[in-house]
């Protein structure tokens, strides 16, 4: 550790810096969401505000599909991997330890540290057979993979809240006549819910916001609000992709105030 | 009420394994006030989460009522145990805590509610039912964890050393507050703890504890008496250790000899009170002796007063100081000292951990 007289705020340029690094990363998404309201078809050229292209994107139903897509997809797999997260916490944290434990915290991390694009090519064979043999193509092979790799982050979170918990706590309901099932109903979990929370919106937002293995694992015409923007972007490059991105922004700004609320309130 | 046979506990396996207690037998008595004392490491705790069900035996059984509970789950046997660190439940108000045991027993509300305000109004908190128990002081903290345990009335009340997050005056009180509530209720308490002045003077019965094995299990009065043996002696109160020859039912330490009937013979360990060092000769039927005065240490009540024998074993003298001086010594001083008879004891070296 630093000695406590160490104050990095005081270095020379500390400020500056600190402000440059903000301006960076946030300059171009300001850019983006003013340009949503340009009322010109030409990205980059400006002609007067406008909200013609938001009227335009929600009555574009190759968008809406989108939408209602990347929700689905969303909603399916944040919730499949924060149940089955939890469950994986509870089972690293709060059993004897037992053989193979330090496997399963690798297994179930593995998605975090594999590049995704290995873990699609991987995917989109095993997964193209399937679709043949079944002739199933629907949205279930893209849920399941957006499971698979949002597990790491919805058991994160509830993994460290279940290693910080006080044990003595759930020691003191068993002797407080509660069973297994009531500690957890009314101790663990009322004490997790914040970190199930807050692992529930990450897998969510990571989940919208994927692209490469939906782009790799959709079937035809099955778009996600990412594979939808990439197609916009390479095909018809209008202002109408300002307006959209700047709602999947907001969309995103919203879960994770709503995540940081939520948390902060118990604590 | 409670039998402890041969309860022994293990922890790790093979090269690692450590004896946390060694077969540790005794019983407790039903409205006793019984303390477990002993240092850290010394098996108190083990032996309570033993008994609260937390951990399993490696051996031996635990009767309470004619039952035998080792097996049993913690949530089924009627013990409750108030936490060295409380473990109050930080979502819950503190009605809701109090309330904790009743509710998962399944207790009708009726039932429930009147419960919780009757504990309450015994630890003297019924005005602060609706805080959150993190609003709380210690001193709040602690008798809240007391209701809580205390609400569905256990046959045995455990108590991990729950007076040593308070300071010092909390402390004092809470002693006395916790004897009033083991009278009041009736009911069965075991109490661990470090501190030995605090086992003086709240139990009935003390277990001395050391390296897994139970020393001495005797009233308070009896183990600063008569400690069984030299660790016991050393930490309960203070303690002069000599070592002398017996032969013969008389014991000689350097110059000095006195009768001591129950001295085997050979080398002996005799432990005398700090108390019962009188600095002067002539005390009828003691070991008189010779020696230096190393140091004078004033305690307000009373004053220490440092020796160094002849042989170079140092006493300490706990002398009380008189309204006007009282007899004066001054350090570097030789005088006759005695330790009478009927303050001698003879202890054996203490049972270590094999």
């Amino acid at each position: 550790m630093a000695k406590r007289s160490f104050d990095v705020t005081r270095l020379p340029g500390t400020a500056v810096l600190a402000v440059a690094c903000f301006v960076i990363l946030y300059i171009p998404m300001a850019i983006l969401v003013a340009y949503s309201f340009n009322s010109g078809k030409v990205i980059g050229n400006w002609e007067g505000l406008s909200l013609k292209w938001y009227g335009s994107a929600i009555h574009n139903q190759a968008f809406l599909d989108a939408a209602i897509n990347s929700l689905i997809l969303a909603v399916t797999a944040s919730v499949v991997s924060t149940v089955f997260a939890t469950m994986a916490a509870l089972a690293t944290t709060r059993t004897e330890k037992f053989r193979g434990e330090g496997a399963i915290h690798i297994i179930l991390n593995q998605p975090l540290m594999v590049p995704e694009i290995v873990l699609a090519i991987a995917l989109v064979i095993i997964i193209g057979q399937i679709k043949q043999m079944t002739g199933y193509n629907g949205l279930g092979f893209l849920i399941a993979a957006h499971t698979t790799f949002c597990i790491p982050f919805a058991y994160l979170p509830i993994r460290a809240r279940l290693e910080g918990m006080d044990l003595s706590l759930e020691t003191a309901a068993a002797d407080l006549y509660a069973g297994r099932f009531y500690t957890f109903r009314r101790v663990t979990l009322p004490l997790l819910a914040p970190a199930i929370l807050s692992g529930f919106m990450l897998a969510f937002v990571v989940s919208l916001d994927d692209l490469v293995m939906s782009d790799f694992l959709k079937s035809p015409g099955q778009d996600t609000l990412p594979t939808y923007l990439m197609g916009e972007l390479r095909r018809n490059l209008t202002s109408e992709i300002y307006a959209i991105s700047s709602l999947l922004l907001l969309l995103s700004v919203l879960i994770v105030a709503g995540s940081w609320v939520a948390t902060r309130k118990k604590d | 009420m409670l039998d402890i046979r041969g309860l022994s506990k293990r922890f790790g396996y093979g090269k690692g394994e450590v004896t946390a207690l060694h077969e540790v037998s005794f019983s407790i008595a039903e409205g006793e006030f019984f303390t477990l004392l002993g240092p850290s490491g010394c098996g108190k705790t083990t032996l309570l989460r033993l008994i609260a069900g937390f951990t399993g035996p490696s051996g031996g059984s635990l009767v309470l009522d004619g039952k035998d509970i080792a097996a049993m789950p913690p949530n089924q046997r009627p013990v409750n145990t108030v936490f060295q660190s409380y473990a109050l439940f930080p979502h819950m108000t503190v009605g809701q805590n109090v309330a904790f045991a009743l509710e998962a027993q399944g207790r009708p509300r009726s039932e429930i509610d009147p419960a919780v305000d009757k504990m309450l109004t015994l630890v003297q908190l019924l005005h602060l039912k609706n805080r959150k128990s993190s609003e709380l002081s210690g001193g709040q903290q602690q008798r809240v964890a007391l209701a809580r345990a205390l609400v569905a009335k256990p046959r045995i009340l455990l108590l991990d050393e729950p007076l040593s997050a308070l300071d010092m005056k909390l402390r004092k009180d809470m002693q006395i507050e916790l004897k009033r509530l083991q009278r009041e209720t009736g009911l069965t308490f075991i109490f661990v703890t470090h501190d030995q002045e605090e086992a003086l003077t709240m139990s009935d019965r003390i277990a001395v504890m050391s390296g897994g094995h139970v020393q001495q299990i005797a009233t308070p009065r009896e183990l600063y008496d008569r400690p069984a043996n030299r660790f016991v002696a050393g930490f309960i109160g203070e303690s002069n250790f000599l070592s002398a020859k017996a032969s013969a039912g008389v014991v000689e330490v350097g110059e000095g000899r006195v009768a001591l009937a129950d001295a085997p013979d050979g080398p002996v360990t005799l432990m005398i009170r700090p108390e019962h060092v009188v600095l002067s000769a002539n005390a009828p039927d003691a070991l008189e002796l010779q020696a230096t005065v190393a140091q004078l240490v004033f305690f307000g009540t009373d004053t220490h007063v440092h020796l160094v024998l002849a042989d170079g074993t140092r006493l300490v003298a706990r002398v009380q100081n008189a309204l006007h001086g009282g007899q004066s010594l001054n350090e570097g001083e030789r005088i006759t000292i005695s330790l009478p008879a009927k303050a001698l004891r003879v202890v054996r070296d203490e049972e270590v951990a094999a």
